[in-house]
């Protein structure tokens, strides 16, 4: 209980120091102002001290998440399924969709749906770790690329009680019609909500590089509520667009992949995921006295 | 080349390509990048590249260049003007601003294409040996991962063979699933095979690994790092107090480092065959350190002021103090070393 205890503090630090990190242009106040280019060294500084402390929150929660690699079975559940989403990522770079189109993120979605929400951040950070290895995109943006797709997966759980939810309201009836279950419904609407988010998040990485009109551009000093404005005129202009491609096409391989997909992993599930204890037998009359 | 001599040319590139925003000691630096580039042999391990980076580099510089020239209007040498009032873009469209652009550009594509040298001309293995010893079941993932995707690849390749005898062909994203299908549950059949052999060789990750990874004092460490870090970084982005900030960030990722620490130090870690440091590890480092020397120490006599160049408000040719170049020069180290390990052979 107090082993689960810490674990659930280390990843809610962990979580929210990372976004912090992230979302540090909305916070920081007149640091850079007084010099002759005020934003353009500091963002650089800035941006540096961000990519460090994002890794040191990802170094933190995959040491806590990798605690829950406790058979054999999950490991190499793991490495295939990371082998096999690095090969989409692979295929993707070669032959590129439209916009912002991947086609990773809906298996990191049912993995964290499936298998639990740490299994799910380790997908999604290995899935970038090891298609940037083989492909030779290991560099700064890395440990953000890992921070929110892990997040993707890490989130997940959060759908249980919305699908519980939604399958009480839910009649058969309606299913039957409709076509599609409640579960696939909200995995799909949470796919495409990721789908703008990872982007939304990606973002920020940038942001505070780019030269542009004041008010899309980022300044030292904003303010919380000028900030989030003018990042938001950002992202509507460069980003949106780019973005929609990348909810859409979630959305697409959700509804053409998910059932199958999700029915194998259940499947496989059962297969991979159990535990056996010892059955002590009494002497006297052969009849199980304990073990659990 | 030795793993630790490589990562000393990737810092010493990447803090030059920080450093300056002078176009000439750019293109020099960039120059040696494509020596190096050009001149190593890639690795075999790693997977072609699906795409070309020198064409990337390009096409970032050029974007750089044209969406700066379109959106900053400052600057003297007024090439044209675009008229009306679109927002964003209506006004004089300058010399300096296209330059700035593209010399923004040209340090992005020279950070991007040192990774991309790294990390393709150390072998996967060595990549993956960089991972600390605390993280011994991810690595043990990741070399699983980066084992099976070649075989992923050609076992796609395999269905879509299989399919297309059977007169399956791909036309819109319905035609999909009997590709991935198989994939996936062929994926995690060979998931447990391999599962199975590991526990047959005694590959225990079970009871004493995961009791390490349950130990209370490192995960104490690594929740107080956390909270120092959280809270020193939200001390610095306010503008309350720098040496605190500092204090605090520093003493945050120095209490997650010793629980990474003492999380690893029970794990020994061997080598079947390690890499032998040479000679010309020794010189590409020296070479790093001289490259980090004329670029980010203010050494006396050296024209290092001019390495932050800006072309506005009216171009001029930027300066280059000779010295600083030939220390740049110290970034052919992979090539140089190369050469001189092939020469001993």
């Amino acid at each position: 209980m107090r082993s689960r205890l810490l674990g659930l503090a280390i990843t809610l630090a962990a979580a929210v120091s990372g976004l912090l990190a992230l979302l540090y242009p909305f916070f920081l106040s007149d640091l850079g102002a007084g010099r002759a280019a005020p934003g353009q060294l500091r963002a650089g500084e800035m941006s540096v001290l961000m990519t460090l402390l994002l890794g040191l929150c990802v170094l933190a929660l995959l040491a806590e998440a990798q605690g829950h690699l406790l058979s054999t079975r999950l490991v190499a559940l793991l490495g295939v399924l990371a082998a096999l989403n690095s090969a989409l990522r692979f295929l993707e770079t070669a032959i590129p969709g439209p916009g912002g189109f991947s086609p990773i993120f809906f298996l990191i979605i049912l993995v964290g749906y499936v298998f639990g929400g740490r299994m799910g951040f380790l997908m999604g950070a290995l899935t970038l770790l090891v298609s940037g290895l083989v492909t030779g995109g290991v560099g700064p943006w890395l440990p953000g690329q890992m921070f929110t797709a892990g997040w993707v997966g890490l989130s997940t759980p959060l759908l249980r009680p919305l699908v519980r939810g939604l399958q009480r309201l839910w009649p058969r009836e309606a299913e039957k019609r409709v076509g599609f279950t409640p579960e696939l419904l909200a995995l799909t609407a949470f796919a495409i909500a990721w789908g703008f988010l990872y982007g939304g998040l990606m973002n920020l990485w940038e942001w505070p590089f780019i030269l542009g009109p004041e008010g899309q551009s980022w300044q030292a000093g904003l303010g919380l509520w000028t900030g989030v404005q003018r990042y938001a005129a950002y992202y509507l202009v460069t980003s949106l667009v780019w973005d929609l491609m990348a909810a859409l096409g979630n959305l697409l391989l959700m509804l053409a992949f998910g059932p199958p997909a999700l029915r194998a992993l259940r499947r496989f599930r059962q297969r991979f995921v159990f535990e056996y204890s010892a059955l002590i037998l009494s002497e006297n009359s052969g009849a199980p006295a304990g073990g659990d | 080349m030795h793993t630790w001599a490589w990562l000393a040319w990737l810092a010493s590139a990447l803090a030059a390509l920080s450093a300056t925003r002078n176009p000439l000691y750019l293109l020099l630096g960039l120059t040696c990048l494509a020596l190096v580039g050009v001149g190593q042999p890639r690795d075999e391990s790693h997977l072609p590249s699906p795409f070309s980076p020198w064409k990337f580099g390009l096409v970032l510089v050029g974007l750089a260049a044209g969406f700066n020239a379109l959106t900053s209007h400052y600057g003297e040498s007024i090439l044209f003007t675009i008229p009306g009032k679109l927002p964003l873009l209506s006004g004089a469209v300058t010399l300096e601003a296209l330059l700035y652009g593209a010399t923004n550009g040209l340090a992005l594509a020279g950070l991007l294409g040192a990774f991309w040298i790294f990390a393709r001309a150390l072998p996967v293995r060595a990549l993956i040996g960089l991972i600390p010893r605390a993280f011994y079941p991810l690595a043990t993932v990741t070399a699983i991962a980066v084992t099976y995707l070649p075989a992923t690849l050609r076992q796609f390749q395999q269905i879509r063979e299989a399919q297309a005898v059977r007169g399956h062909a791909l036309r819109g994203l319905r035609d999909w699933p009997p590709l991935f299908m198989p994939l996936l549950v062929g994926g995690l059949e060979r998931a447990m095979q391999l599962a199975e052999a590991m526990t047959a060789r005694g590959f225990a990750s079970l009871g004493e690994q995961a009791g390490l990874h349950r130990q209370t004092a490192p995960r104490l460490a690594l929740l107080a790092g956390l909270l120092l870090l959280g809270a020193g970084w939200m001390v610095l982005l306010g503008g309350w107090s720098k040496p605190a900030s500092g204090l605090m960030l520093g003493g945050g990722a120095g209490l997650i480092l010793a629980g990474l620490w003492a999380l690893g130090r029970r794990y020994p870690r061997s080598s079947y065959r390690p890499p032998r440091w040479r000679g010309s590890d020794t010189l590409c480092v020296a070479e790093a350190l001289l490259v980090l020397g004329v670029t980010l120490l203010p050494l006396p006599g050296l024209g290092a002021e001019g390495l932050w160049y800006t072309p506005y408000p009216k171009l001029a040719l930027p300066p280059f103090d000779w010295r600083v170049g030939v220390g740049l020069l110290g970034l052919l180290g992979p090539l140089l070393g190369q050469g001189r390990s092939e020469s001993a052979k």
